[in-house]
């Protein structure tokens, strides 16, 4: 069962033929716990972005401090918000039209920005690098977005969104 | 102040390279002929390096590996006589970019449907991995040169950076004879283990002045944010009750400031040290009594990778100090740290 599990997510057998596999994946809890764990090691092997242990708990969290919004209008005004999103943006940088394009980008950001994103998951990148798993990364984080190191701007093994 | 200094060279980089340059004279000066001995000769062409990299217009791919990741990288860098600008896309994975102007980097970084926008202020991006002053490198590494490599297609002069004492890593640079250009650097531990390779693939010198190139790829499928910022006070004057004893040898103080870390209630002080190359950064938080509960070590030290980490309880303080360096350098800075009573 386990081969044809595999087969099925990788696209090896059509879900028309395999509905007995997608029948044992609801009633075999062993086969369920396959299934997941086929996915969360392709993601793995992909690089993909894997939900932390702590996700669920971490969520439940977050929502529970999410403040009961009784005239959901009154938040829209986000004015104070805007006005700091100019202060970040490079204010060195030139404004001649051909590097703007950086420009663009901040100022989709402080359009987009206005978007709620109170509830931001609590993603964990996949790390397949032992130096996140030593090393707490609050402070490898940290230590990074100051003073990175020349592979830092290239091999990403922490994640930044926090 | 010395940071401030580091940055203002890097800024007047273009008068200080017009001057060593055209860079024809600069290959003629570093020529063998001339009457300096080896070891001069080698840290001109190192000097060259640190130049070329920033004066010169190219555009190549390179390969980044450390630990078991490795990433391709297309870069694009042009000179205009007054401003740098680079643009660097990673080939591999998640499709991050990189853009630079004199200094100033803003990443693009793809997270789950986001796309972040990260600024640094990067000093040490490849190829331009040392600093235009190399004074305080001469100070902690000896240089020497060993035979001639082809890399990238190209005839390279080969030089090492040799710690004088186990307080950092190594180097070894592989230079383009005619150009000055790096084309490859490797960095080694104590025991001859490589840290962290970066290397052209393909390399080739570019005689445009259009930026059409420089802006980032969007997507017009995710939302850009920008990253919550983190330093809360940037250059710190707050009194202290902590001072720092003894610094391991030729590391200096180039920063210091008040910064917000995930996980922790308060901003915490943020100290930053560098010989030069390497950089180290030293954390002081109280340890909250709600905290007390936590089993927090008395000393923990751990290297992976080419990344030292070294955590102390001092005095109702947790000090915590993390970078590319030897375990033996974070150890001491961490021990430097005395507190006033």
């Amino acid at each position: 069962m386990s081969e044809q599990i595999s087969a099925l997510m990788d696209d090896e057998i059509e879900l028309e033929d395999a509905l007995h596999v997608v029948a044992s994946l609801q009633s075999s809890r062993h086969n369920a716990e396959a299934w997941s764990c086929y996915h969360l090691i392709g993601d793995a092997m992909r690089g993909n972005a894997l939900l932390g242990a702590d996700f669920k708990h971490n969520l439940m969290l977050k929502i529970e401090q999410e403040p009961t919004v009784l005239a959901p209008n009154a938040i829209q005004t986000n004015g104070e918000k805007v006005a700091g999103f100019k202060d970040k943006l490079p204010a060195t940088w030139s404004i001649a039209a051909s590097f703007a394009a950086v420009m663009v980008v901040g100022w989709m950001a402080m359009h987009q920005q206005v978007q709620s994103d109170n509830v931001m998951p609590a993603m964990e990148v996949a790390q397949a690098d032992t130096v996140e798993q030593a090393i707490p990364s609050e402070y490898l984080m940290a230590h990074r977005s100051s003073v990175p190191s020349t592979s830092s701007y290239y091999i990403q093994t922490v994640n930044y969104a926090q | 102040m010395i940071s401030g200094k580091r940055f203002v060279l890097a800024r007047n980089f273009a008068s200080a390279t017009l001057a060593a340059v055209s860079f024809g004279a600069a290959i003629a000066f570093c020529s063998p002929g001339m009457q300096t001995s080896d070891a001069d000769a080698s840290w001109q062409t190192l000097q060259k390096a640190a130049a070329a990299a920033r004066a010169l217009s190219y555009k190549g791919i390179f390969v980044c590996q450390t630990g078991k990741q490795m990433k391709s990288v297309q870069i694009t860098h042009l000179f205009d006589g007054t401003n740098e600008f680079a643009r660097n896309v990673i080939l591999d994975g998640s499709p991050r970019e990189v853009l630079s102007q004199s200094g100033n980097v803003v990443i693009y970084n793809p997270q789950n449907e986001k796309i972040i926008i990260e600024k640094r202020r990067g000093q040490n991006m490849f190829p331009a991995v040392l600093p235009l002053n190399l004074e305080s490198i001469k100070a902690s590494y000896s240089l020497r040169s060993a035979a001639d490599e082809r890399v990238a297609g190209r005839q390279t002069q080969v030089l090492v950076l040799e710690p004088k004492d186990n307080l950092r890593y190594s180097y070894k640079f592989w230079i383009d004879s005619e150009y000055g250009l790096l084309l490859k650097s490797v960095m080694f531990n104590n025991r001859n283990d490589v840290m962290e390779s970066i290397a052209f693939n393909q390399v080739e010198l570019m005689k445009t002045v259009e930026l059409d190139w420089f802006k980032p790829k969007i997507d017009h499928n995710k939302s850009y944010v920008m990253e919550d910022e983190q330093v809360v006070i940037a250059d710190d004057h707050l009194p202290v009750d902590w001072e720092i004893k003894e610094l391991p040898a030729g590391y200096r103080k180039v920063d210091q400031m008040m910064r917000r870390v995930p996980g922790k209630p308060g901003p915490i002080v943020h100290v930053i040290f560098s010989d030069g190359l390497a950089s180290v950064s030293l954390f002081i938080e109280h340890i909250a009594k709600s905290d007390k509960s936590k089993v927090i070590p008395k000393n923990t030290l751990t290297t992976a990778g080419n990344t030292s980490f070294y955590a102390n309880v001092n005095n109702g303080h947790l000090v915590t100090v993390v970078g590319e360096v030897p375990e033996a350098t974070v150890v001491q800075i961490g021990n430097a740290v005395i507190f006033k009573k």
